[in-house]
C-alpha cells in the first residue's frame, strides 16, 4: 500500500517536472488536431479539476504543473485546468470518494480499481480510449485489470513496473561472486545470501514485512514459484488459495535464511521505504521489489550507483510468473460529458503523450536528467513492448542509469510472464499476510502449514464478505 | 440528530418558561446565556453528540455513501468473531501488567529517596521530569534508534560493555511489548515521581514529629507515617494508569505497527485499523462497536475510581 | 498513551485538590504560602536526630550518589545522545554509537532537516495548534466555569452534570465518532468539514471537562464579598468576570495553560487523522511520516530540532512545570 502510493508520488512528481518540456515544444500536433474538431465550444470553458500531487509535494513541481497548465490551456481553449492535491491514502481517499469530493481526473494502483469499477466509482472510457486509437496498444494484462467483464475500459493505464531481484554488485564481490552473473534460481540465491552474510556480516537477503508491503512480496515470490494467492472464478467471486505450495516454499525459503543459514540479518520490520534505505547503505545483500525503485535509491539514500545491480525474480515450479503492479489514470463517474471529454483530453495529453509521442519524450526525459533524477529506469511498458523500446532510443542521450547493471532484468524480463496482483481484497488480505512473514522470520519455530491454514480461512471469509 | 436538540433545548426551556421571555431577558438571561454558549457548543457538538453518535453507530452500517442502516448487533459479532480480539485484548492486558510491574514501583522508590534528600531536591525533579518534556513522539521514534538489533546498536552496546549478548528487542514476538513498556515507563515516570514528591511533602511535619516522641525508628516511621498518607494518591495513580495502559496506542503503532506476529497489536490499535486503514472506506460499524466495549469497560473503572477518589477527597 | 498519565493525573489530583479546599481567601493563602517551599526545606521520614548516627548519615550520601547516577543516565542521557547524534555522520552512528565524532562533527545535518524536511513549517504549525488550543480552551472554560459559578443560572445544574458526565466517557469512544463529525459537520454537511483546518484540532481540545471543573472550583472558593461588592457598584456581569474574577484567577489560569500547552504539543492520532495535508501538519504527526525517506543522521537532527523548544520552555518555566505537575499533592496539604 505505501510502496505503490510512495511511487506514485514520485512518479508523479517526475512527470511534472517533465511538464516544463512541452512548454518547450509550443507547436504539439497532437493537441491542434483536438482543438480542431473539439467537442467543447469556445464559449462555454469546461471547469477541469484535476489531481496533482500529494498535498506536500515541493515547489518546483508545482512550478512545472502551472507551466504545463498554462501549455494545456493555450492548446485547449475550453477547458479551464484546476490543480487539486491528491493523495491515494486511507482515510482521505475514502471520505473523498464517498462525498464525491475526489477530483475530475486522478489515478489509484491497479490493485483498487477493480473494487472501484464494480462500485461503480469510474466512469466508463471504452469509446474515447478507442477514439484516441491507443486500445490496441495497451498490454492486454495491463488492460485486463481496468477492464470489467463485458469488456469495457474505466481508466487509463499509466505507468506498470515488475518485480525484480536488487543486489549490491559491492557485497557480491566481497563475498567472491560474480556480480555480473546473479542467482537465477532461489538456491542460488539462498547460497549467495549465506555467502555474503559469512564474508561481509551483512544481511545477505532481507525482505520486506510490515504495512502490507510484506504481504504483497510473500504474494510476488509465490507467483514467482508458481503458486497463486487466489483465484478468480468468473462469476466476481474469488477463492483463496493461500495454502499452496509456492507460498509453502517462499516461507520455509526465509524461515531457511533467518534460523539455519543466519543470513538474514536482523531486521524483519522494514517496509518498502526503509528497506531502500538500508539497502542504499549497503547493509543488505539481496531484496526483492518493484524494478523503479532505482530512482529512490540514488535520490532519497545517495545509494552508489556502481554498487547498484539488477536481475529478475528467479521463476520456479509449474506456471510462474512475475508480479507486476502500477497505476491507472480515471474519471470521476459523476461528471457531465464535457468535463468527461475534457478529462480524457487532459489524461491524453498529461499522462499518455510522452509515451506516445517522441518530443514528449524526449523533452521529459531532458528536465529529469537536469535535475539529476534518474531516466531509463526500467518499468514495465503500459502500452506494447515495441513502443516502449522505441521511446527507449528517443531517450538515449539522456539515459542516466547503469543500463549495463541492470542487463540481467532488461535481457530477460521479456521471457517472463506477467501476472497481476490479485484482485479481491488485496490490500486486506496484505495486511493478514505480514503476521506471517514476521512470524516465519521471528518465531524459530513457527508452523507454517498451521500458519497457512489460518491464513487461507481467514482470507476466504474476507472474500465471502 | 434529534437527542442532542432536543437535549440541548431542554436546558434552555426552564428558566423564561415561569417568567416570561421579556423579565427573563432583563434579568440577564441573556448574557448569562451568552457566557454559556461556547461552553454549550463544543460540548453539544464535539461530546455529547459524538457520544450519542457513537451509540447509535454501533448499530449501524456506515459507509458514507448510503444513508445508514441499522443491522442491530451485527458490528458486535463480527469484532467478537475477530480472530485478533483475543490477541489484543491479551496483548492490551499484558501490556497494562508489565507497565504496572515496571511503571508502578519505581517512582514511588524514586520520590521517597528524592523526599529524603536535604539538598538537590530541585535539580532531581528537574533531571526526573526531562523524558516527560520530551514530545511523545521524539521519545519513541528515538527510542526506535536505541532498540536497533544490530550488535552495534545503542542498547546492545551497552549490554556488550557487561558482557551480555546483543537482544534482537522490538524485532522478537517475545521482547517487543517489554521493550515498548520499558520505553512507555521512562517517558512517563517523571510525571509520576513529581506526584508523589509533592504528596511525601505535604505530609505534615507534625506526624514524623509525633511518631519520633513515641520512639519510632526510620523504617517505623516509613510504614506507620508514610505509607498512610500516599495511600490515596497511590490508589489514584494506580486506577489512572489502568485507564491509560487500556487505551495504549502512540507506542505500538509508531514502534512496530503491531507486528512482529501481532505480537503488539492493542486494542486501540484494532479500532484504528477497522476505521482508518483501508483508503477504500473504513468498517466505522465495528470500530464504534469494539470502542463502546472498551468505553464501558472504562467507565465502570472510573466510575469506581472517581467513588473512591471522592471518598480520599474528602477523609 | 501512558505518556498522558502524568498530565491527566496531575488534572485530577487537581481536581480532587481543589475539591477538598476550604472555601475562604485566608485558606487559599495559607495552601499558596505552603507550596512555595514545596521543593526544599521540608522533613521527611529521616530527622535531624536520625542523621546524627553514622550508618544513617553514610546511607544518605549513598542515596545521593544513587539518584544522581540513576537520574542523570535516565533522565539526561537519551537527551544528550540525541544531541550528539544529530550532528554525527550516520555510518558513525549507527557503527559506534557511542563514540565522540570519530570522523568529525557533522553540522549539516541541521541545516538539510530544517530546510529539507521543512522543520521550519511544522514547527510553526505545532506554535499555532497549540496556541490554538490554548485560547480556545482557556475560552471555553474561563466562560463556563464562570456561567456554573459565578452566574448560576436555573439550568446551571444541569449544564453541570452533564459536562461533568463526560469525564466517565473515556476518549476513545469518541475517535471515530467525532472523526465524522469533523468530516460532515452536523446540520452543515461535508461542504463545510473541517478536515485540514486547524479547529478540527482546537474545538474538541476545548470540550475538555476537567478544565471547567478546575476553574469552576476556583471560581466557587472566590470570595464571595468581592464578588458581590463589585456588584453593588454596579458592575455588569462583564466587568465582573473581565475586572474582578479574571485577575484574582490567575493561578488556576497558569495551571490550565500549562496542560492545554502540554497536550496540543504532545497530540499525535487526532491531528493524524484530521489534518490529513502535510502543509498544516505539526511536528509530531510529520517526523514518523518523513522517516522511512530520511537519511538517518538528519533524521535524529529533526528529532533534535523537535525537542530543543519544549525543553527550553521546561528550563525556564521549571517552576510552573514542576509545580503544576505536583499539584495535587500539594495543595492537598
Amino acid at each position: 500500500m505505501m510502496s505503490l502510493n510512495r511511487r506514485t508520488t514520485a512518479a508523479g512528481v517526475a512527470l511534472a517536472a517533465g511538464a516544463l518540456l512541452l512548454t518547450a515544444c509550443s507547436s504539439d500536433p497532437e493537441a491542434e488536431t483536438d482543438d480542431g474538431d473539439g467537442s467543447a465550444t469556445p464559449d462555454a470553458t469546461v471547469e477541469l479539476r484535476v489531481a496533482t500531487f500529494p498535498p506536500g509535494a515541493d515547489a518546483a513541481a508545482y512550478e512545472a504543473f502551472a507551466a504545463q497548465e498554462a501549455q494545456f490551456e493555450a492548446d485547449n481553449p475550453g477547458i479551464d485546468v484546476i490543480g487539486v492535491e491528491y493523495e491515494w491514502t486511507g482515510p482521505t481517499f475514502a471520505v473523498q470518494l464517498a462525498g464525491g469530493s475526489l477530483p475530475d481526473v486522478f489515478t489509484v494502483p491497479f490493485t483498487d480499481s477493480k473494487t472501484l469499477l464494480e462500485n461503480g466509482q469510474l466512469m466508463d472510457v471504452t469509446a474515447e480510449v478507442e477514439e484516441l486509437g491507443y486500445a490496441d496498444s495497451f498490454n492486454p494484462i495491463i488492460l485486463d485489470g481496468v477492464q470489467d467483464a463485458d469488456g469495457s475500459i474505466y481508466g487509463f493505464p499509466r505507468q506498470a513496473y515488475a518485480m525484480g531481484l536488487h543486489y549490491n554488485r559491492s557485497l557480491f564481490e566481497e563475498a567472491g561472486l560474480d556480480p555480473d552473473n546473479p542467482p537465477a534460481t532461489w538456491d542460488e540465491v539462498r547460497e549467495a545470501a549465506d555467502a555474503i552474510a559469512e564474508a561481509t556480516g551483512k544481511a545477505g537477503y532481507a525482505q520486506m514485512a510490515i504495512y502490507n508491503t510484506g504481504g504483497w512480496q510473500l504474494t510476488a515470490q509465490t507467483v514467482a514459484r508458481g503458486g497463486r494467492t487466489q483465484v478468480e472464478n468468473g462469476d466476481g467471486t474469488y477463492t483463496s488459495t493461500i495454502n499452496n505450495p509456492g507460498t509453502k516454499a517462499t516461507l520455509e525459503f526465509l524461515h531457511a535464511l533467518r534460523f539455519e543459514d543466519d543470513s538474514f540479518g536482523y531486521k524483519y520490520d522494514l517496509d518498502w521505504g526503509t528497506i531502500n534505505q538500508e539497502f542504499a547503505a549497503g547493509n543488505i545483500g539481496m531484496y526483492t521489489s518493484g524494478s523503479d525503485v532505482y530512482t529512490a535509491l540514488v535520490r532519497d539514500f545517495g545509494m552508489n550507483a556502481d554498487d547498484y545491480g539488477l536481475t529478475v525474480l528467479p521463476l520456479e515450479g509449474e506456471d510462474p510468473g512475475t508480479l507486476g503492479g502500477g497505476d491507472i489514470a480515471v474519471v470521476s463517474p459523476t461528471v457531465d460529458d464535457a468535463t468527461k471529454a475534457a478529462a480524457v483530453k487532459w489524461i491524453d495529453w498529461y499522462y499518455m503523450q510522452k509515451l506516445l509521442n517522441e518530443d514528449a519524450a524526449v523533452a521529459d526525459a531532458q528536465v529529469l536528467a537536469e535535475s539529476d533524477q534518474a531516466v531509463g529506469t526500467p518499468v514495465l511498458p503500459v502500452l506494447s513492448r515495441e513502443l516502449y523500446e522505441e521511446s527507449l532510443v528517443w531517450i538515449e542521450d539522456y539515459v542516466n542509469v547503469p543500463v549495463d547493471q541492470m542487463a540481467p532484468f532488461t535481457d530477460r524480463i521479456w521471457d517472463q510472464t506477467p501476472v497481476g496482483e490479485p484482485k479481491g481484497k488485496t490490500q486486506e488480505i496484505y495486511a493478514l499476510l505480514d503476521p506471517i512473514v514476521q512470524a516465519v522470520l521471528t518465531d524459530e519455530n513457527a508452523d507454517i502449514d498451521a500458519l497457512l491454514t489460518q491464513a487461507d480461512t481467514e482470507a476466504q471469509a474476507l472474500l465471502d464478505q | 440528530m434529534t437527542t442532542t436538540p432536543a437535549r440541548a433545548s431542554a436546558l434552555q426551556k426552564p428558566a423564561p418558561r415561569r417568567r416570561g421571555p421579556r423579565t427573563w431577558v432583563r434579568g440577564g438571561g441573556l448574557t448569562t446565556l451568552a457566557f454559556a454558549l461556547p461552553m454549550i457548543l463544543v460540548f453539544t457538538i464535539f461530546s455529547w453528540w459524538p457520544i450519542v453518535r457513537s451509540v447509535v453507530m454501533s448499530v449501524q452500517e456506515t459507509n458514507l455513501i448510503d444513508p445508514p442502516t441499522f443491522v442491530g448487533l451485527d458490528n458486535f459479532v463480527a469484532v467478537l468473531n475477530d480472530p485478533l480480539l483475543g490477541t489484543a485484548v491479551l496483548n492490551t492486558l499484558y501490556f497494562a501488567a508489565l507497565a504496572l510491574v515496571l511503571g508502578f514501583p519505581i517512582p514511588i522508590l524514586m520520590a521517597v529517596l528524592m523526599s529524603e534528600v536535604r539538598r538537590g531536591k530541585g535539580i532531581y525533579s528537574a533531571l526526573a521530569y526531562l523524558p516527560v518534556v520530551v514530545p511523545p513522539v521524539v521519545a519513541v521514534l528515538l527510542w526506535k534508534v536505541f532498540y536497533d538489533a544490530s550488535p552495534d546498536g545503542v542498547f546492545n552496546t551497552m549490554l556488550g560493555w557487561v558482557g551480555i549478548a546483543p537482544q534482537p528487542w522490538l524485532q522478537s514476538p517475545d521482547m517487543a511489548m517489554p521493550s515498548l513498556v520499558i520505553e512507555a515507563t521512562w517517558a512517563a515516570a517523571g510525571g509520576s515521581i513529581i506526584i508523589y514528591l509533592a504528596a511525601l511533602l505535604s505530609v505534615p511535619a507534625e506526624l514524623y514529629d509525633a511518631a519520633e516522641v513515641d520512639g519510632a525508628s526510620i523504617w517505623r516511621k516509613a510504614w506507620h507515617v508514610t505509607v498512610p498518607q500516599l495511600r490515596g494518591v497511590i490508589f489514584v495513580m494506580l486506577i489512572l494508569q489502568i485507564l491509560a495502559t487500556a487505551q495504549i496506542f502512540l507506542e505500538p503503532f509508531l514502534f512496530t505497527g503491531g507486528g512482529p506476529n501481532n505480537a503488539t497489536v492493542t486494542v486501540l490499535l484494532l479500532i484504528y485499523r477497522y476505521a482508518f486503514q483501508n483508503s477504500l472506506g473504513g468498517n466505522y460499524g465495528m470500530a464504534t462497536a469494539l470502542s463502546v466495549m472498551l468505553a464501558i469497560f472504562l467507565a465502570l473503572l472510573s466510575w469506581a475510581y472517581f467513588r473512591l477518589t471522592h471518598r480520599w477527597s474528602t477523609s | 498513551m501512558t505518556t498522558e498519565v502524568s498530565t491527566r493525573a496531575s488534572q485530577r489530583a487537581a481536581l480532587a485538590a481543589t475539591a477538598s479546599a476550604p472555601g475562604t481567601e485566608a485558606d487559599a493563602r495559607r495552601t499558596r504560602r505552603r507550596r512555595r517551599p514545596m521543593l526544599e526545606d521540608t522533613r521527611g521520614i529521616v530527622s535531624e536526630a536520625d542523621l546524627r548516627q553514622r550508618k544513617v548519615r553514610w546511607s544518605m550520601r549513598g542515596v545521593h550518589v544513587f539518584l544522581s547516577v540513576t537520574l542523570v543516565l535516565a533522565g539526561l542521557g537519551p537527551i544528550l545522545w540525541l544531541a550528539k547524534a544529530a550532528v554525527t555522520p550516520t555510518q558513525d552512528t549507527l557503527r559506534q554509537p557511542f563514540a565522540l565524532w570519530p570522523n568529525g562533527i557533522d553540522w549539516a545535518n541541521l541545516s538539510t532537516a530544517w530546510n529539507d524536511i521543512h522543520i521550519d513549517q511544522y514547527f510553526f504549525n505545532t506554535i499555532v495548534i497549540a496556541a490554538g488550543a490554548w485560547a480556545f480552551q482557556l475560552l471555553v472554560a474561563t466562560t463556563g466555569a464562570y456561567t456554573l459559578s459565578v452566574l448560576g443560572p436555573r439550568y446551571a445544574k444541569v449544564l453541570g452534570s452533564l459536562v461533568l458526565a463526560t469525564l466517565f466517557i473515556p476518549s476513545v469512544v469518541l475517535l471515530v465518532p467525532l472523526y465524522l463529525t469533523i468530516v460532515d459537520p452536523p446540520l452543515l454537511g461535508r461542504d463545510f468539514s473541517l478536515l485540514n483546518n486547524y479547529l478540527a484540532v482546537w474545538l474538541p481540545m476545548a470540550a475538555n471537562a476537567f478544565n471547567i471543573l478546575l476553574v469552576k472550583r476556583f471560581f466557587d472558593n472566590l470570595p464571595r464579598e468581592v464578588i458581590e461588592a463589585a456588584k453593588t457598584d454596579g458592575a455588569g456581569p462583564f466587568r465582573l468576570f473581565w475586572s474582578i474574577v479574571l485577575p484574582m484567577s490567575k493561578p488556576i489560569l497558569g495551571v490550565v495553560s500549562v496542560f492545554a500547552i502540554i497536550a496540543a504539543w504532545k497530540d499525535f492520532l487526532w491531528p493524524l487523522l484530521v489534518l490529513p495535508d502535510p502543509a498544516v501538519q505539526p511536528l509530531s504527526v510529520r517526523l514518523p511520516a518523513v522517516q522511512s525517506q530520511t537519511e538517518l543522521d538528519v533524521f535524529l537532527a529533526a528529532l533534535a530540532i523537535a525537542t530543543i523548544i519544549p525543553i527550553a520552555m521546561f528550563l525556564i518555566f521549571q517552576r510552573v512545570f514542576l509545580r503544576s505537575a505536583g499539584l495535587g499533592g500539594a495543595v492537598k496539604g
